[in-house]
C-alpha cells in the first residue's frame, strides 16, 4: 500500500516503457534495469549483479559537504575541514556498507499459494547470507507492488512473503523481485533484481451474486443411501472396536448377547452439476467468476459437486483436494500452457 | 493515562539519538547566542520531545508558518539582520528546530541531520579548543547514529532483536574506519589559502588582551587572566628574561585619565620611516603563535628586524596586522635585542611631550626638583628611578582606585600601584622635564614550558612600561616598575616576575606547584592542537609534506602533484577497505559454547596422547580416560556428566555451561603418564 505513489511517479514513462525496456536490452544494459529473467537453482547475489547509485539524499549530502568544505576554505577553519573530510570518508564508507548489506545473498523464491482474483498474492521467499553477519532493511518489492521490509539478524534464515496484487486469472509467472536496500545512511540505494521459474495460480474472483444453481441439477445419487454420514438412519450392523459408544444400539444391547452399531446414512444425498452452459447469459469470464462462487458455497455446504466447462468434466465428489482441482480448471480456463522459462 | 515509562517505551530510538546529536551541538552555542533565541530553540526541542513522548501534537502547516516568522522576527529584533556570524547561528538553530516540528518520513530527518552537521561547523567558528573539537566529534558521532536507526527502520518482519546501542555500534565502527580516511584527506587536501569572498564582520566578538588605550585599572584587570596570549618558540636559546619585552601598542597622548594613540584610529597606520640602528649582535629568530585577541598588535621583541606577512610598521614601531587577529596566527620574527640607533635620529615632535593642562600640578613641581637635583636630562631618568625606589612605593594587584587626578595621587597618596601606573607616572614626570616620553604596552617575560622547548606568555603577563627619547642615544627602554624593591612587592608570583632570586618556586606549596604542571601538561597538549589542527595552513602543509617527500627522493611538491598522491592512497585504502569488507570468505556459523568448551577439552586430551573415536561419545570416552588418567578421574566424569546433560536434558541450565567452561579450564594441558601405566 505504501509504494502507490511509485506508479503514479512513473506515469508519464509508462508509455514509453516497452520501447525503453528494448532498447535497453539491445543496449546491453538490460540486466541493470530489469535483471537477468528466471534462474533456476538458488540465486546468489555476487558483485556482478548487485547495482549501487546515490539516492536524493546521497546528491543532498554532498552539497552539504560543499558547502562545508566552501565555509572550512572561507573562514580558513581547520576544524570545519576535518569535520567535512570525517564526513566526506562516512559518506565513502556508507557506499561499501551498503553494498555489503546485499552482497552475498543467497535468495530462494518459493511458489506461492493460489489465490482469488483481486487478493493479494504471498509470494515466500528465503533469505540467507552466509558471509555477512547481518543485513538490515533489505526492501523486496514486486515492481509496482507493496514492498516488504526485512532484516537478516546474525546469519538467520529468514523467511519472508513478498505481496503481489493480483488482477487477472490464470497461471503467471511470478515476476522479478526488486531487492534493495539505503541502509545504513541513505545515501545510496543498492539493488539487485531476482527471479526463479515459479508461477502464480489465480483463481477467478468468486461472483458477488449470491444466485444459487438450479434445483433441477440435484441429482438424487445412486449410492447416496449407503453413505456414510450423520443425517438419516440407514439400519444396523454387528459391533466393531472403535465404534462410536453413542451410535450401540443400547435397547437391542439388552435384548440379545451381541452388540449392534446404528448406521446413518450420507447427510445430502444429491449431487449437483456445476455446468458452463447453465450461464449463456453471461461472459466468460463472469461465467468464471459465478462458477467460482458455486464452487466455494458447494463446498461450504458440503455438497457433492461436480463441474463442466467446455473441454473439461470434473466427476462430482468432495473435500478441499477436489475444490482446488475445480478452481485450477476454472483459473486456467482457454488458457495456453506456457513455457516455464519464458514466462 | 499511561505512565512515563510505557510512553518512553514507545520512543522511536532514532529520534531520541537524532534530539541527543543536536542538544550536544547546540550545549557551546548556548553560552553565545541571546537567551531569547536559546528559549525559543529550546521550547522547539521540547516540543518534539514532547511529541515523542505522546503528550503533544505537531503544529498544522499554518502554525509552523506562523512559528517561522515569529523566529525570523525574533532574530531581526535581537540582531537588526539575518546575516553575519551569530544572526547566521540563530536562523540556523531556529530552523532546526521548526525542521523538528516537521519531521515526518526519512527524508526530512536527513534532512534534520544534514542541518545538525552544518550546526556543529559554526561552532567551529567561535571557538576552535580541543575540548570542543572532541565534543563536536561526540555529536557527529550521535548524528550518524541517529541516521543508521532510522534507515535500520523502524518495523521489521524479522527475527531476532536488535539492542537499542547497536546503531551506536555501528555508527562508532564507521567514524573509526572513517578515521585513517579522514587523515589522509586532512593532511593532503590541498589548503587554499581563503577567504573566498569579504566575510561579514558583525564585530560581535569581544576583544581581549591589551587595548589600544590605559588607564589606571586596565592592565591590573588582566593580572588574574592565566590564559594563553601567544606561545613562543626560539630557535637558539633565549634571551635572558630582563630582554623579554614583547612590545604592542605605543601609547603617546594622554588626556588627565586615559593614554591613547590617535595613530590607531586611521584605518592604516601612518607608516614610521625606519631608523637606522646598528645591531650589536646576531639576531634572534623565533615564532610566536597569537591567539586571537580581535585587534590589530602582533607583538615582537624589541627591535623588530623583520615584518610578517601581512603586516606593516607603524611610526611608533609598533607591528600592525592588516585585518584583526581572528584566528590563531603564526609568524615568524627575527629581533635584535642589543642595538644602538645612528646618531642621526632627529628629535622626536610634539606629541612625545604633550601634557593636558591642569592635571599633576604636584607632579611638574617634582619633575622640576627632581631635575633640578639630576642637572641633566641624562641623569633625570636615574633620578626619577631612585625616587620610586626611596619612597614607600608598592606593587600590587589591587590598586586603590584613582578618583581624583590619577597621578598626583598615585605619586603622593596611595603610591600602591600596578605597572600601568608606575608607567603612566614616569612617562608623565619625563614629558614634565621636557624629555619626550612614550608609554608602551605588551607582555613581558613568559614562562618556560618544563616540559617541552617554548615560551608561554599569558594575559598575566601583561605589562606597561616607557620609552625616552634621549639626545644622542634615541629611544630608551626604562622599565620603572623594576625598580620597586622584592619587598614590596605583594603578590608572590610577581616577585618571581621582577626580581627573580628573591624568592624561589620551593617556596609555594606543593598543591600551586602540582596545579602548575598540570597547567604546563595541558599546555603542551593545547600546544600541539593548534600546531597540527588549527593552524596547518597552506605554509605549514607545504613545509611538512616537503619534509617527507626529500625523503623519497621527491624535490618539490605542488598542489596537483599533493591531489594525485591523495587520490592514490584514498583509492589505495578504500580498496582494502572493499576487500576487507566485501570479500570476507564464508563464516561459520557461531559455534555454540557448550561444543568449544569440549572440543577443546578433547585438544588437551589429543595432546595428553589419548584421541578421542570419530564415533565414541562422551561418556564411553569418559571411561576410556578415567582408566589411563584414574588421578583426573574426578574432572573427566564431571565432564562428561555436564556435557551429557547441557546436550540431552530437556532444559539445559546456563550455569552448567559455566560449570563446564571452568572445568575444562581447570583440566590440565598435558598429563603425564606415570612410568607405571605400561
Amino acid at each position: 500500500m505504501a509504494t502507490a505513489p511509485h506508479s503514479i511517479r512513473n506515469f508519464p514513462w509508462r508509455i514509453l516503457h516497452w520501447p525503453v525496456q528494448l532498447g535497453l536490452t539491445k543496449l546491453g544494459l538490460g540486466r541493470f534495469f530489469y535483471g537477468q529473467g528466471p534462474e533456476p537453482g538458488p540465486i546468489i547475489l555476487t558483485s556482478r549483479r548487485v547495482y549501487i547509485l546515490p539516492t536524493r539524499m546521497g546528491l543532498s549530502y554532498a552539497l552539504l559537504l560543499l558547502i562545508l568544505l566552501l565555509s572550512a576554505i572561507n573562514y580558513n577553519n581547520n576544524l570545519t575541514y576535518a569535520l567535512s573530510f570525517l564526513l566526506t570518508s562516512i559518506g565513502l564508507l556508507a557506499m561499501l556498507h551498503s553494498y555489503r548489506n546485499l552482497l552475498h545473498l543467497q535468495i530462494n523464491i518459493g511458489t506461492p499459494k493460489a489465490v482469488f482474483c483481486g487478493d493479494y498474492a504471498q509470494v515466500p521467499i528465503t533469505l540467507e547470507n552466509r558471509r555477512q553477519p547481518s543485513s538490515y532493511a533489505i526492501s523486496l518489492q514486486i515492481p509496482e507492488q507493496p514492498a516488504a521490509t526485512v532484516q537478516i539478524v546474525q546469519q538467520q534464515p529468514l523467511e519472508a512473503a513478498v505481496p503481489m496484487c493480483t488482477t487477472q486469472r490464470g497461471r503467471h509467472a511470478v515476476p522479478r523481485i526488486h531487492i534493495s536496500s539505503v541502509f545504513p545512511l541513505g545515501l545510496f540505494r543498492v539493488w539487485a533484481h531476482a527471479q526463479q521459474p515459479r508461477y502464480q495460480l489465480v483463481y477467478p474472483a468468486p461472483d458477488q451474486h449470491p444466485a444459487r444453481p438450479h434445483q433441477s441439477n440435484y441429482q438424487a445419487s445412486l449410492a447416496g443411501d449407503r453413505g456414510r454420514g450423520a443425517d438419516d438412519f440407514a439400519g444396523l450392523r454387528s459391533y466393531h472396536p472403535g465404534d462410536s459408544l453413542r451410535h450401540i444400539h443400547w435397547k437391542a444391547a439388552a435384548r440379545s448377547e451381541t452388540l449392534y452399531t446404528k448406521e446413518f446414512g450420507g447427510d445430502r444425498c444429491e449431487e449437483l452439476w456445476l455446468d458452463w452452459d447453465q450461464l449463456p447469459q453471461l461472459d466468460t469470464e463472469a461465467r468464471l467468476s459465478r462458477l467460482t462462487r458455486w464452487v466455494l458455497d458447494a463446498s461450504r455446504t458440503q455438497l457433492r459437486y461436480g463441474l463442466r466447462l467446455p473441454g473439461t468434466r470434473i466427476v462430482p465428489s468432495t473435500g478441499p483436494e477436489h475444490q482446488r482441482c475445480c478452481l485450477k480448471a476454472l483459473a486456467l480456463f482457454n488458457q495456453q500452457p506456457s513455457d516455464p522459462m519464458r514466462p | 493515562m499511561k505512565t512515563l515509562t510505557q510512553r518512553l517505551r514507545r520512543v522511536t530510538t532514532a529520534n531520541l539519538w537524532l534530539l541527543a546529536g543536536l542538544l550536544v551541538a547546540l550545549l557551546p552555542h548556548l553560552q553565545r547566542i541571546p537567551l531569547i533565541i536559546s528559549a525559543t530553540a529550546a521550547l522547539l526541542l521540547g516540543w518534539r520531545m514532547g511529541h515523542e513522548l505522546q503528550y503533544l501534537r505537531l503544529p498544522s502547516w499554518p502554525l509552523r508558518w506562523l512559528l517561522a516568522l515569529l523566529a525570523a522576527i525574533i532574530i531581526y529584533g535581537t540582531f537588526h539582520s539575518l546575516v553575519g556570524r551569530q544572526a547566521g547561528v540563530a536562523l540556523l538553530i531556529l530552523l532546526l528546530g521548526l525542521k523538528l516540528l516537521e519531521m515526518n518520513d526519512q527524508r526530512d530527518f536527513s534532512m534534520a541531520c544534514y542541518l545538525g552537521f552544518f550546526l556543529i561547523s559554526t561552532v567551529f567558528l567561535f571557538t576552535q579548543s580541543i575540548l570542543i573539537g572532541l565534543f563536536m566529534f561526540l555529536a557527529t558521532t550521535l548524528l550518524l547514529t541517529a541516521l543508521i536507526a532510522r534507515y535500520r527502520g523502524p518495523e521489521y518482519v524479522g527475527r531476532g532483536h536488535l539492542s537499542e546501542h547497536a546503531s551506536l555500534d555501528k555508527a562508532g565502527l564507521m567514524v573509526l574506519q572513517a578515521l585513517p580516511l579522514t587523515i589522509l584527506l586532512f593532511v593532503l587536501f590541498p589548503r587554499i589559502p581563503g577567504p573566498l569572498w569579504q566575510l561579514p564582520n558583525d564585530g560581535s566578538s569581544a576583544k581581549t588582551g591589551i587595548s589600544d588605550s590605559m588607564s589606571p585599572g586596565m592592565i591590573s584587570q588582566l593580572s588574574n587572566d592565566n590564559s594563553i596570549a601567544f606561545r613562543v618558540l626560539f630557535d637558539r636559546a633565549p634571551p635572558p628574561p630582563a630582554q623579554l619585552y614583547w612590545r604592542g601598542p605605543v601609547l603617546t597622548v594622554f588626556d588627565g585619565r586615559t593614554w591613547f594613540n590617535p595613530n590607531h584610529d586611521k584605518p592604516w597606520p601612518k607608516v614610521g620611516r625606519r631608523s637606522r640602528y646598528r645591531a650589536l649582535n646576531a639576531p634572534v629568530s623565533y615564532t610566536v603563535t597569537l591567539e586571537p585577541h580581535q585587534q590589530r598588535w602582533l607583538f615582537a621583541l624589541d627591535l623588530p628586524a623583520m615584518l610578517p606577512v601581512g603586516s606593516s610598521l607603524s611610526s611608533d614601531y609598533e607591528i600592525i596586522a592588516r585585518n584583526n587577529v581572528e584566528q590563531l596566527r603564526r609568524y615568524d620574527m627575527q629581533s635584535y635585542p642589543y642595538y644602538t640607533l645612528a646618531q642621526t635620529e632627529v628629535p622626536p615632535e610634539r606629541p612625545y611631550l604633550q601634557l593636558p593642562a591642569g592635571v599633576g600640578p604636584q607632579a611638574h613641581v617634582l619633575a622640576r626638583e627632581l631635575l633640578a637635583q639630576a642637572g641633566s636630562k641624562a641623569a633625570m631618568v636615574e633620578q626619577v628611578l631612585q625616587f620610586f625606589r626611596q619612597q614607600p612605593f608598592y606593587y600590587t594587584r589591587q590598586p586603590p582606585l584613582l578618583l581624583g587626578d590619577p597621578i598626583d595621587e598615585f605619586l603622593f597618596d596611595s603610591q600602591r600601584g600596578y605597572c600601568e601606573h608606575y608607567a603612566a607616572s614616569f612617562v608623565f614626570l619625563m614629558r614634565a622635564a621636557g624629555i619626550p616620553a612614550r608609554v608602551v604596552t605588551g607582555y613581558r617575560g613568559g614562562e618556560m614550558n618544563p616540559l617541552s622547548d617554548y615560551f608561554m606568555v599569558r594575559q598575566s603577563d601583561a605589562h606597561a612600561w616607557a620609552e625616552v627619547w634621549l639626545g644622542g642615544k634615541g629611544w630608551q627602554r626604562v622599565d620603572p616598575t623594576t625598580v620597586i624593591p622584592a619587598s614590596r612587592i605583594e603578590n608572590q608570583l610577581d616577585r618571581l616576575r621582577f626580581s627573580p632570586g628573591s624568592t624561589s618556586l620551593s617556596s609555594l606549596s606543593w598543591t600551586s606547584l602540582a596545579w602548575r604542571q598540570l597547567g604546563f601538561n595541558w599546555d603542551r597538549v593545547n600546544r600541539a592542537w593548534n600546531q597540527w589542527m588549527i593552524n596547518y595552513n597552506n605554509r605549514r602543509q607545504q613545509d611538512f609534506l616537503q619534509k617527507i617527500m626529500s625523503r623519497f627522493g621527491f624535490s618539490d611538491i605542488d598542489w596537483q602533484t599533493m591531489l594525485l598522491t591523495l587520490l592514490l592512497f584514498l583509492f589505495v585504502i578504500l580498496a582494502v577497505y572493499a576487500w576487507w569488507l566485501l570479500q570476507r570468505s564464508e563464516r561459520k556459523r557461531p559455534q555454540d559454547p557448550v561444543q568449544r568448551s569440549y572440543t577443546h577439552y578433547c585438544h588437551k586430551l589429543a595432546r595428553s596422547g589419548l584421541a578421542r573415536n570419530v564415533a565414541e561419545g562422551a561418556w564411553d570416552f569418559a571411561q576410556r580416560t578415567q582408566q589411563h588418567f584414574p588421578e583426573h578421574g574426578k574432572a573427566i566424569i564431571e565432564i562428561a556428566h555436564l556435557y551429557n546433560r547441557l546436550r540431552y536434558a530437556p532444559w539445559p541450565r546456563q550455569e552448567d555451561v559455566h560449570r563446564l567452561q571452568k572445568a575444562v579450564r581447570h583440566f590440565p594441558g598435558r598429563i603425564k603418564r606415570p612410568q607405571s601405566s605400561q
